[in-house]
């Protein structure tokens, strides 16, 4: 070993001679123990940029993929959230024979109050409620022109619980209430709703299962090809000595960066979609609540989507490329 | 070191490579393989290198088993022999610098020793001006040199090296021994596959004959 240090001691002397000599064009070889990996990371980055063609194909293909799901989760939080708000106030109105006087009509409401099944009950008379319309339809002038009040009567309902079958119970014996013409039960579409969204949430969780998979495959099939790509630099590596998890630790860089560009071109279309719809969608929500708020499309979605994405490329590639690595032999 | 007892090696297409091969590499020695071109000579290394697999018979490198040897060793096997191949096997889009770094940085090696490590191996093949050229714009010699640079750098306790000289001239070819004899001298062992019979006649070290996988006349040691 002795010999080898003096060996090494007149080569250092010679390179810090030929370093004297271009020390203006060097640069590179700098790999401190720290850099290793963000080299590597940059390293699969100027491959992505190398062929630029088949890697944007596979980074937009993540990104629809992504999408899709993505998509129908987020109109599912919506529907969670407008369910939530209806829910709180489910109620049940009784529409009154025009036979019935106004003060029958605040009888039948006092009575119900007794009921303990229902936690409020408010009389509606047939010009309170024509009152009311004309105010929020803004028709005003037209209903006045009116000669008699096409409204009827009303008593409004909230009932002490939201239990679906209590609530149904509670309105067959208000149907039979003889002042009674016929009952609007508002949960209705809520529970029409509820299906709906309980459906929507199945139809994304599949979705989302199969675009996984499907993602799996397409990654690791990048992968396969990139392998194939760089198999005599894997034979070289191999023959001196590397082991499997320093060969594919730059296709797993790929995997992970495959993964956060289609998770967050996924985010940019999803915000193009909800720019392009923005007019209509609040139209539609003003319809239901007025204090409604588009949720489900924050930063905290587009960044587990980003998350998500990542988390796809590198596993995908984690699968791959242990799987084609092994294969390559010199 | 190399403990080499009844090896033989069949490719699957029945080709018999080797047979009945014995022989002992010590510490601190040296030793030829010649013969002609497909009597074995390439797949003795790749035997010991553990690329490929023995049909029969042992091979003990560095007290290990080949036999036995998983997977998982192979890499770490692979890590304490220097190989100089006789295709080079550099890569091609890493500088020379880079390819004689690779041994190092595969095994995690700090960054500034390695560095150093790296211009002493250029340095003694005499590459150290062109460590930032790419083996593209190489010589076949200068190519060779890479490697035996790459194999040398990781101060291995074996050296294997299949046809270092094939493409030197005679003062390069005489150089490289000189390297080789340098790390034999430092309790190195090596085998050297060569064709080149002049060399060999010079220096004199033991040398293994093989005629189409079977070993004649072992010439021995027969000065030093
Ligand atoms: N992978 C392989 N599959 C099948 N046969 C092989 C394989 N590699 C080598 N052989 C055969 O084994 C025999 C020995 O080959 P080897 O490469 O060891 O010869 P060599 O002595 O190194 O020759 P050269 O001097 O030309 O390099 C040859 O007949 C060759 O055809
Ligand atoms: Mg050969």
């Amino acid at each position: 070993m002795a010999e080898w240090l003096m060996i090494s001691e007149l080569a250092m002397n010679k390179v810090k001679a030929a370093n004297r000599q271009n020390q203006a064009s060097h640069r590179g070889n700098d790999v401190s123990a720290l850099q290793i990996h963000r080299k590597i990371a940059l390293d699969s980055a100027k491959r992505l940029i190398l062929s630029p063609l088949s890697s944007l194909m596979t980074i937009v293909v993540i990104a629809v993929s992504l999408l899709l799901p993505a998509l129908l989760f987020g109109l599912n939080e919506n529907l969670q959230s407008i369910l939530l708000e209806f829910q709180n106030s489910a109620r049940i109105t009784l529409f009154l024979d025009n036979s019935v006087s106004e003060s029958q009509g605040q009888k039948v409401s006092d009575d119900l109050l007794t009921d303990n099944t229902i936690q409020s009950a408010i009389y509606v008379s047939a010009t309170k409620a024509l009152e009311e319309f004309s105010l929020s339809s803004g028709l005003g002038e037209v209903l006045r022109s009116l000669s008699s009040n096409p409204l009827p009567a009303a008593v409004i309902i909230t009932p002490a619980t939201l239990n679906t079958r209590e609530v149904n119970a509670l309105s067959q014996r208000l149907e039979t209430i003889s002042e009674v013409d016929f009952i609007q039960l508002d949960s209705q579409w809520i529970n029409r709703l509820s299906a709906l969204s309980d459906l929507i949430s199945i139809v994304g969780q599949l979705l989302a299962a199969i675009v996984i998979t499907g993602l799996f495959f397409i990654i690791g099939n990048t992968i396969k090809l990139s392998i194939e790509n760089r198999r005599q630099e894997i034979q070289v590596i191999k023959l001196v000595g590397g082991t499997d998890i320093y060969i594919a630790r730059p296709f797993l860089y790929t995997g992970l960066l495959f993964g956060i560009l289609g998770g967050s071109v996924a985010v940019f279309l999803q915000l193009i979609i909800l720019i392009m719809l923005n007019g209509s969608l609040q139209e539609l929500i003003q319809l239901y609540s007025s204090n409604f708020e588009l949720r489900g499309f924050g930063f905290f979605n587009s960044l587990s989507l980003v998350i998500t994405g990542a988390l796809v490329g590198w596993l995908g590639a984690f699968l791959a490329s242990f799987r084609y690595i092994r294969g390559v032999n010199p | 070191m190399i403990k080499i007892n009844k090896l033989s090696k069949r490719y699957g297409d029945g080709q018999d490579a080797l047979t009945n091969i014995n022989f002992e590499i010590g510490k601190g020695e040296m030793s030829f393989v010649t013969g002609h071109s497909g009597a074995g000579k390439s797949t003795l290394l790749k035997l010991i290198l553990a690329i490929e697999k023995p049909s029969g018979g042992d091979l003990i490198v560095n007290g290990l088993n080949l036999n036995k040897l998983s997977r998982r060793e192979i890499p770490y096997h692979r890590r304490k022999i220097g190989t100089v191949f006789q295709d080079h096997q550099l890569l091609t889009d890493r500088t020379v610098f880079e390819n004689v770094l690779l041994p190092l940085e595969i095994s995690g090696f700090p960054v500034e020793d390695a560095k150093r490590r790296v211009r002493a191996a250029l340095d003694k093949v005499g590459l150290l001006k062109k460590e930032k050229i790419f083996p593209a714009a190489l010589s076949g010699g200068e190519q060779q040199r890479v490697g035996i640079a790459r194999a040398v750098v990781n101060r291995p306790s074996i050296i294997l090296a299949d046809e270092p000289t094939g493409n030197l001239d005679p003062n390069l070819s005489a150089e490289v021994m000189k390297v080789f004899e340098q790390f034999k001298n430092v309790g190195v062992s090596l085998l050297v596959a060569s064709h080149d019979t002049s060399l060999i006649k010079t220096l004199n070290y033991r040398v293994i004959h093989l005629d189409h996988g079977r070993m004649v006349n072992d010439i021995g040691i027969s000065n030093e």
